[in-house]
């Protein structure tokens, strides 16, 4: 299982004997944007997964099979609309949508019995039943998703190369960000959603329905999940087990900054994504495994992630 | 008490027919993993710890009892005494180090650990585990102890995993039946309130979990005595969720609704796989039914309706159930 992820952008100019500062650093900076969008994908995953688990509770072990489908549509809608751009915005509604049905029809039976474990089993069962689904109407092989014209190839800045699709991923993930953030802070909504994250028998109490905000606050986490899968898709093998591989990464990336916290799910994101993409310059193999190395360490100095909340019981 | 034991027995009697309906194959595989979900269950429906690293206990004891066999040239009890050796340990080790994790964290961390050693065997390991092709070339066992008989046949296989089984499951069931087990369940009924009564809950997870582990060693010894080869993804952490269908299935708190579960899920992929490579699909959705509908699994309804059914309903089957057991 080698290093899967889109940071095999340079071929391993490391070999045994060589040590860091034989390295160009237009090299060094190439694998630091590559690490950043890998970063990006993992920022967009994060996120999503925060807000779900801030609102109710559960950590969604679907959410890699959302981001599954979201590269799948994007495929899809690439395939019979020849426009990558309205594909990955249609993939992003569709999967969100769904998202959004997953949520009544599912999750929403569950929040009565009060058991925070059950929800938990059921997006479990979610991510085994759904990627069979994929193969079902795909098969196994994965399906290639192209770069967009204008997007191939790199930027040179004088001595330095910046492959461009990358750099699109990393623009239009922090915009995403800063925009969830201003919805967040700023707008009516945004702060009816703060505050089902803090106390959801309050903003009960004060009339509005709860349970609608829950499906719409799943939806966001779901659509987040999906853009990252949908700009994924050129970098990666879009595959119907591409979830279940991202899935305990994204665990990760998610516990390091704090289940609950979009703030720690960006920065962990980077830093992360920076990691992952260093170590596969330097060691190749212990580009999958040094992530775990990461959250055991800080898990263990900083039991609630970078940012968590103190008691979440 | 003699009625536990009866119990026990009935469920002895029931493995044993298994080999009459299915064949010795699917009836070895059920009893491993049988092993396997009783001992998830342990931590998770008597302990209330939820944990996505049991694949860690599994593959290692699958591991050790391979490479005891393969380097060692040990006896088949030698490889399982490893088995149960390492997975205890590794079990006891990452225990104490999340204890003081809270729920999710708790499992998220034992999984990431567990994807640790998977990764262990794939790369570093490789020279002597095999990396992705698994560990291989371990010949066929014979038994010395205490009857001489070739592992190589199936029935001989089977019944002596069977009667491995049978021993963990009494040792298993003193366990949940000890003042241990009961402070297991208090750690699982509210946890808070067993701290305040005074007990280290910390302590009781430890060796919840450390029994819980040790068990899936020993179903992991079994695995590779079974299979005669251990696949890497004994080790990978989705797999952990196996034992946890299997769980779900049968009945989350009851002692032998693992084993119920198993012998389904196992039925079902060895069956149902012959149409259908997509069986997966059908043990997700299946999970997502039965949490909607049957939280408590086959086991767990079961005997809700017993425990629900009374004098009134005297024709009913759960009355006549409740009388007999």
């Amino acid at each position: 299982m080698a290093c899967s992820w889109p940071c095999a952008g340079v071929p391993s100019v490391v070999n045994s004997e060589s040590k860091m500062f034989h390295i160009p650093p237009n090299i060094l900076l190439m694998q630091a944007i590559i690490g950043l969008a890998l970063g990006a994908v993992f920022v967009l995953l994060a996120s999503g997964l925060s807000m779900i688990y801030g609102l109710m509770d559960v950590v969604n072990f679907a959410h890699g099979v959302f981001f599954m489908l979201g590269a799948y549509a994007v495929y899809q809608f690439n395939l019979t609309l020849g426009n990558f751009w309205v594909g990955v915005a249609l993939a992003v509604l569709a999967v969100a949508l769904l998202g959004a049905l997953t949520e009544i029809s599912l999750l929403r039976p569950l929040y009565k019995t009060g058991n925070l474990l059950y929800p938990l089993l059921l997006t479990f069962g979610l991510a085994l039943a759904l990627p069979d689904v994929v193969k079902m109407f795909y098969g196994l092989m994965p399906m290639p998703v192209n770069y967009p014209e204008g997007l191939q190839g790199s930027l040179l800045v004088g001595p330095l190369i910046v492959p461009k699709y990358r750099l699109f991923v990393i623009v239009l993930t922090f915009s995403v960000m800063f925009s969830l953030w201003l919805f967040l802070k700023k707008s009516n909504l945004g702060m009816i959603l703060r505050a089902t994250t803090t106390d959801k028998g309050m903003v009960d109490a004060m009339g509005i329905n709860v349970n609608r905000v829950v499906t719409l606050g799943f939806s966001i986490g779901i659509a987040l999940a999906a853009l990252g899968g949908a700009v994924a898709a050129p970098m990666v093998s879009v595959e119907p087990n591409m979830g279940v591989n991202i899935v305990l990464q994204c665990f990760v990336v998610t516990v390091v900054g704090g289940l609950g916290s979009l703030g720690g799910a960006v920065v962990s994101g980077v830093i992360i994504g920076e990691v992952v993409a260093f170590t596969s310059l330097f060691a190749g193999g212990y580009a999958d495994v040094v992530i775990y190395f990461v959250m055991a360490v800080i898990l263990l100095v900083r039991p609630r992630g970078l940012f968590g909340e103190l008691s979440r019981e | 008490m003699i009625k536990e034991y009866a119990h026990i027995a009935i469920v002895a009697l029931i493995l044993l027919t298994l080999p009459l309906w299915l064949n010795f194959t699917t009836a070895t595989d059920i009893l491993v993993f049988g092993l396997y979900a009783m001992a998830f269950n342990v931590a998770l429906g008597f302990a209330g710890i939820l944990s996505f690293g049991h694949a860690a206990f599994f593959g290692v004891g699958a591991y050790a009892a391979g490479l005891a066999l393969r380097y060692f040239g040990a006896s088949v009890w030698t490889a399982i005494f490893w088995a149960v050796l390492c997975a205890s340990l590794v079990a006891l080790l990452m225990g104490a180090l999340c204890v003081k994790k809270r729920g999710v964290y708790f499992a998220l961390l034992i999984a990431a650990f567990a994807q640790m050693f998977y990764f262990l065997a794939l790369s570093p390991l490789r020279f002597i585990t095999g990396g992705e092709d698994g560990l291989k070339g371990i010949e066929v066992l014979k038994l010395k102890f205490p009857v001489h008989a070739d592992l190589g046949h199936p029935a001989a296989l089977f019944g002596f995993i069977f009667c491995i089984l049978i021993v963990c499951i009494l040792v298993m069931h003193r366990f949940v039946h000890s003042p241990l087990g009961s402070l297991m369940k208090g750690l699982e009924e509210n946890e808070p309130r067993l701290r305040a009564c005074g007990y280290n809950t910390n302590a009781v997870k430890i060796w919840a979990f450390a029994v819980s582990g040790l068990f899936s060693g020993v179903a992991g010894a079994l695995y590779t005595v079974n299979l005669g080869y251990v696949p890497l993804d004994s080790l990978y952490w989705l797999n952990s969720g196996t034992p946890l269908v299997m769980t779900l299935l049968g009945g989350m708190h009851t002692f032998f609704g693992p084993l119920l579960g198993a012998g389904i899920f196992i039925f079902f992929q060895d069956n149902v796989s012959v149409y259908t490579a997509r069986w997966e699909f059908f043990v997700g959705a299946l999970v997502v039914i039965l949490i909607l509908i049957f939280p408590g699994g086959i086991l767990g309804t079961v005997k809700e309706k017993i425990a629900q059914a009374d004098e009134g309903d005297r024709q009913g089957i759960w009355f006549w159930l409740k009388k007999l057991s």
